[in-house]
């Protein structure tokens, strides 16, 4: 023992220095834990997102799904089965104030074929209009099969119809779709022609959505915002293939979505399930989306995106309702070329 | 020993701190796409930075601004302005005033004030079909004519534009219908009037396999004279300059008029600048000169030192003015390849010495130039440039 010092000193300096390092450990651990108390925070409205949309359950309305459609095997202008590869039903809905929210229609149904391997990727818009035999029962537009049987529904109703199995879906109602591209700060989008329109619903953001609008979207490369997007990509009036000619505008602006997804950083989420709260629904779950976001920004080559629509004599008019009478026969030999049987 | 309370206020304090700072500096961390595009105004140039000769007019959230000596200027206020196009002796400029159901045409002086309304396209009433478009004035080389695209004739839900030529300062009931635009297709658009007394512009049609595609045309006469009630269909509306399966518009011609510099998307969600030479009848071969951006309205310098156009800058979206310097597309001409001189002392018999090969002429790569890096201008608004 030095000199000078007292046992009773030596003590009080020990529990001193030990109430610092006690001190230290508590201020560590409180700036942990705030710092995980802010991170939480900010992801709070991105984790709320995934929980409510993501994982969706698929519930297959009886009678069960089986294919109703067959036809023999048509050669494949691309290796279809590959490793990891999968199908996405995209759905996308008018959920304006016209509609209550179990009864929207699916205006936009498109098959989604990705094929990480060879990098490709195949989309098919079928025709909103197509009659068809529902799963849940009965006959009718295509695009009413969601109000009938929810996702679940469609799936399998398009799943029985086309003889094709589908992975997984998403649906996007229309003001998601708007509030999503505006959240990514608007996208960049060759548009094939000046679509016109004098009878445009007048049905986002206005009480009289009975009300019509003119628009008038210019040809050419662009930045479009999410109003002008959904005016491209919605009016049909002005195009003499109507509403297929409005699916190939669709898949042009999913495909400059996907694009200026890849700018997009992990501190974005926040920003984009804030806008997309309730507009977004899908059976992916939260692994499979985290797994499928760098696997986005890979598909580079617009040569090795096959974007399609179903034209005559796939269908032919004159079916009830203005509805379009489905060829088959003609149809599974077309699909199946690009997606595999169910 | 630390107080408690002091403690507790400090441990407090820290939190506070930790947990907001975390949850700014998360915030802080976000990509710049959604950032909103600023005002050209906003920047200031550089020092010794490139600037580009004469004035510029373009357009962006509904103002047009210009651009001279690498200074921007607003001209109007953000109220609809968009495609300016300048008077032939660079007197005044042709604008766009657009509303969200119609648009007219105006003449605004350099500095941007209105001087005169040329088009009346509003209607009262609820009629959404009474109501018409005005777009891409031009006027002809002698000033005396109003070159448009205008949305009539249009019956039901069929709206396309056509191109009119209507004489300076009157109404469209003095104007001609010069295109016969195909139905459902959104019409004719972009109308260059040209010294011989026609048009060029970009007409959209269906291909085979039905797909919307867009053409540069020549009319060297009108469709429908004033006023009259017959349309003429033995080919007045012109002959096609490109194919359909290019999907060429935005067509512009070289101040010399000997070239066109136009957009061609080959039907695909690009866009490619490609040039081609022009006799005042029909285009020569093509030459792409940019494949590797998504280029929009090109426009030759009056001084014919370049192309300005727009397209998203690098790393972002949103379009920037770039610059293409003339050396990008009309390299200078190689070097000429030495003669030998004659040897002294007369003919040489032997056997011949093999040429010694000239070095390549390497021409470097003149890339083109940024002019801005967050402006976001209205790619569907040509550009205008006055010397």
């Amino acid at each position: 023992m030095p000199l000078g010092i007292k046992p009773g000193r030596r003590a009080r300096a020990s529990r001193r220095r030990l109430s610092i390092v006690r001190t230290a450990a508590l201020a560590i651990f409180a700036i942990g834990l705030s710092a995980m108390a802010g991170s939480f925070a900010y992801f709070f409205p991105a984790a709320k997102l995934a929980w409510d949309a993501t994982s969706q359950v698929i519930t297959i309305a009886s009678p069960s799904p089986s294919p109703i459609n067959t036809a023999p095997s048509s050669p494949s202008p691309v290796p279809i089965y590959q490793p990891g590869a999968f199908t996405v039903l995209l759905l996308g809905s008018d959920d304006d104030s016209k509609f209550s929210a179990d009864t929207v229609l699916t205006q936009s149904m498109i098959l989604v074929r990705v094929l990480p391997e060879s990098k490709q990727v195949i989309m098919l818009s079928i025709p909103r209009d197509l009659w068809v035999p529902f799963s849940t029962g009965g006959s009718g537009k295509i695009d009413e099969v969601y109000a009938n049987g929810y996702a679940g529904g469609a799936v399998a109703t398009v799943e029985r119809d086309f003889g094709v199995h589908v992975d997984e879906y998403i649906w996007i109602g229309l003001l998601g779709l708007i509030k999503l591209i505006d959240a990514i700060g608007g996208i960049d989008v060759v548009t094939s022609n000046p679509v016109l329109d004098d009878y445009y619903p007048q049905d986002i953001y206005d009480p009289y959505p009975y009300d019509y609008q003119r628009v008038a979207v210019l040809a050419g490369p662009q930045h479009l915002d999410g109003i002008h997007a959904m005016q491209y990509v919605r009016s049909r009036h002005n195009d003499l293939q109507s509403d297929i000619g409005r699916s190939k505008r669709q898949q042009q602006v999913l495909l400059a979505i996907r694009k200026k997804a890849k700018q997009v950083s992990s501190a974005d989420i926040q920003p984009i399930a804030l806008a997309l709260g309730g507009e977004i629904k899908t059976s992916i779950g939260l692994d499979r989306v985290a797994q499928m976001i760098p696997l986005a920004a890979t598909f580079d080559n617009p040569d090795a995106i096959t974007s399609m629509v179903m034209l005559p004599p796939l269908w032919h008019s004159g079916a009830p309702r203005g509805s379009l009478t489905p060829n088959w026969g003609a149809i599974n030999y077309f699909v199946h070329q690009y997606f595999p049987y169910g | 020993m630390i107080s408690r309370f002091l403690l507790g206020v400090g441990l407090i304090g820290l939190m506070l701190v930790a947990s907001f700072g975390t949850y700014t500096y998360l915030a802080g961390r976000q990509s710049k796409v959604a950032v909103v595009a600023q005002k050209p105004t906003a920047a200031s140039p550089r020092p010794n930075a490139f600037t580009l000769p004469g004035t510029l007019y373009l357009s962006q959230s509904g103002a047009i601004y210009s651009l001279s000596f690498g200074r921007f200027h607003q001209l109007t206020a953000q109220d609809g302005w968009t495609q300016p196009s300048l008077f032939p002796n660079n007197s005044n400029l042709l604008a766009v005033h657009r509303l969200y159901d119609h648009s007219d045409v105006f003449v605004l002086s350099r500095f941007g004030q209105p001087v005169a309304q040329w088009t009346s396209n509003n209607a009262s009433g609820p009629d959404t079909g009474a109501r018409h478009w005005s777009f891409y004035p031009r006027l002809s080389p002698d000033q005396g004519t109003l070159w448009m695209s205008y949305d009539e004739p249009k019956v039901g839900y069929d709206v396309p534009l056509s191109i009119w030529a209507v004489p300076a300062g009157n109404s469209i009931r003095q104007g001609k219908l010069w295109t016969n635009s195909i139905d459902y297709t959104g019409g004719d658009v972009e109308p260059i009037p040209l010294r011989t007394g026609g048009v060029m512009y970009t007409k959209y049609s269906r291909d085979d396999n039905a797909n919307l595609t867009g053409q540069l045309w020549l009319a060297m006469r009108p469709a429908r004279p004033a006023n009259g009630l017959t349309l003429t269909t033995d080919g007045a509306e012109g002959q096609p300059l490109t194919s359909t399966d290019e999907d060429c518009a935005q067509p512009s011609i070289s101040p010399d008029g000997g070239q066109v510099a136009m957009i061609c998307t080959y039907q695909k969600q690009i866009s490619y600048l490609v040039l081609a030479s022009w006799n005042g009848s029909s285009l020569g071969p093509r030459r792409v000169v940019i494949t590797d951006q998504l280029v929009a309205q090109p426009t030759w310098a009056p001084d014919g030192s370049g192309i300005a156009y727009l397209a998203p800058g690098a790393g972002a979206s949103d379009f920037q003015l770039w610059f293409l310097p003339k050396a990008r597309y009309n390299p200078p001409p190689p070097s000429p390849i030495p003669v030998p001189t004659p040897t002294p002392g007369g003919p040489y018999h032997g056997p011949a010495s093999s040429p010694t090969p000239a070095p390549p002429v390497v021409v470097p790569l003149v890339k083109p130039i940024q002019m801005t890096t967050d402006a976001g201008f209205d790619a569907t608004s040509p550009l205008a440039w006055a010397g």
